[in-house]
């Protein structure tokens, strides 16, 4: 279902402009102590959470900003978030 | 996970309601077709059935209801390619076997080449094909006219066809026919099937199973199957912690009002990225690509109404000016790879996983069932579903079921 993403710079924009860029999942890994399993779960291992995540997004047909949202992945709208970040 | 299940099952359910025992030698996640067909086939081979299949809304809600139908055993890769080509042998026997019309129809399959480069990764797959049995051959633009005569074969599409791969033991089978054949197969061999009935927890010590908490109550039990389609990598991860490689993604399908026959085989082309077939009814069932951002909502769009119709009337340009009735969105569990994770009884003793199928569980879903059987009696994974082992991301193992850059997962 197509829905609405607010863009930092471009404001509130259809989201077919956007191309999903993934789950948040923190920092990239430190390449000194990676590990294949710790670069598998960066890479490829998705929480696939059933109500609000946070992810990544890129302004692909507008301004090209990488920014991050919280959406509803049950109702596929972006919500405020209400994630406690200090107690993940 | 937080949908409301009883407003799903407040109607009649499918069949016969049974008690829920308070312990089983299985339990399976999910009443689509791969846990019904596991339980199909743990008690009809393995002896098994003391066995509850648990589905949150009822049987075939979710991929298995869903799907276009279209049954086909060209993969790409040696991995794939036998155990797709048991799974299209298994339809006639399960019909027999289960006493079920399943309504296969195997009028092969027509994929549509628009460019060399296309034609080129068909040689490949035509090839692979053939090694391994399966048959498969290409065709020029003439050819695919003389199967399909409502092709356009001139160059006057944008993307002009360049030949074809024809598949000719493929074809089409009645989805729900599978669902309710299985279903009632599973439960006359004893299957308590559990509609309406949603799984909340799984409980584990010593990183062993040891039982499955539902709304309607506790199950004791040694191993469980995680078969719940679009839903598997989150209940993976809430209940055990365990990541998956999976996306989550609604993918569309539509049918038109129904016409005299026209299209007697199922053609699909990757460069419009459709597929359609003409049903029994007359309708041209087709289907689209994905929404490119995972969500857990089943909603359509206009977007793809008007894709589908470029890309069907671009074809088949006798098909312009008719209407679509229908379109319907279901959940594809997307693997980097496009082929499944299959795994089980290592990282927890007794958990086993089918999970990560994308768009290709319908056509799977008697063989996986078959061998997911086999595995959960004896604990030891059979040789053809060992290549679809979690571990082979962390090895860099990936499987190559795609023919070249393909975004199906939205990361990429």
């Amino acid at each position: 279902m197509a829905f609405t993403i607010v863009c930092p710079v471009c404001g509130i924009r259809r989201s077919y402009e956007f191309r999903f860029g993934g789950e948040d999942k923190g920092p990239r890994p430190e390449e000194d102590t990676l590990t294949p399993a710790t670069w598998c779960e960066y890479v490829h291992l998705n929480n696939c959470v059933a109500g609000i995540q946070k992810e990544w997004w890129f302004h692909r047909d507008g301004c090209g900003s990488w920014f991050t949202i919280y959406r509803d992945t049950t109702i596929n709208q972006q919500v405020e978030n209400s994630i406690d970040e200090t107690n993940p | 996970m937080r949908l409301k299940s009883n407003s799903y099952t407040n109607g009649r359910l499918w069949g016969w309601n049974p008690p829920l025992k308070s312990s089983y030698d299985a339990v399976i996640i999910g009443g689509g077709l791969h846990g019904l067909a596991t339980a199909y086939f743990l008690a009809r081979q393995q002896k098994m059935s003391n066995v509850a299949v648990i589905e949150k809304r009822y049987i075939g809600f979710g991929g298995s209801g869903r799907n276009t139908a279209i049954v086909r055993a060209n993969q790409r890769t040696q991995e794939n390619i036998p155990l797709y080509k048991e799974a299209l042998d298994m339809w006639p026997v399960l019909t027999r076997e289960l006493d079920f019309n399943l309504m296969f129809y195997n009028c092969g399959n027509l994929n549509l080449a628009h460019s060399e480069a296309a034609l080129k990764a068909m040689r490949l797959q035509v090839a692979s094909a053939q090694f391994q049995g399966v048959q498969s051959h290409l065709l020029d633009p003439k050819g695919c006219k003389k199967l399909i005569p409502a092709l356009d074969i001139s160059d006057r599409p944008r993307y002009p066809i360049y030949g074809g791969m024809y598949h000719p033991p493929g074809g089409i089978v009645r989805h729900d026919a599978v669902v309710w054949g299985l279903a009632k197969g599973a439960a006359k061999l004893g299957i308590h099937i559990h509609q309406g009935t949603e799984v909340t927890g799984i409980g584990v010590r010593n990183k062993k199973i040891v039982s499955v908490q539902t709304d309607k109550g506790k199950i004791y039990t040694p191993r469980v199957l995680n078969a719940a389609g679009g839903y598997s990598a989150a209940l993976s991860y809430e209940m055990l912690g365990i990541k998956l490689p999976i996306s989550v993604l609604t993918i569309q399908a539509m049918v038109t009002q129904p016409l005299k026959p026209l299209l007697h085989h199922v053609v699909s082309s990757g460069a419009y990225h459709c597929y359609a077939n003409q049903t029994l009814k007359g309708e041209i069932a087709t289907g689209s690509h994905m929404d490119p951002w995972p969500n857990y909502t089943n909603q359509s769009t206009a977007r793809y109404i008007k894709h589908q119709a470029e890309a069907m009337t671009e074809l088949l340009p006798c098909l312009r000016g008719v209407k679509f009735m229908r379109i319907w969105g279901g959940l594809a569990d997307m693997t980097p790879d496009m082929a499944p994770v299959i795994d089980g009884n290592n990282i927890i003793t007794g958990y086993y996983m089918d999970c990560g199928w994308g768009y290709f569980g319908f056509k799977s879903c008697l063989v996986t069932g078959k061998y997911m059987a086999k595995f959960m009696a004896d604990g030891i994974c059979p040789g053809i579903l060992k290549p679809f082992a979690l571990r082979r991301f962390e090895q860099h193992r990936l499987m190559g079921e795609t023919a070249a850059v393909v975004n199906y997962s939205p990361d990429n």
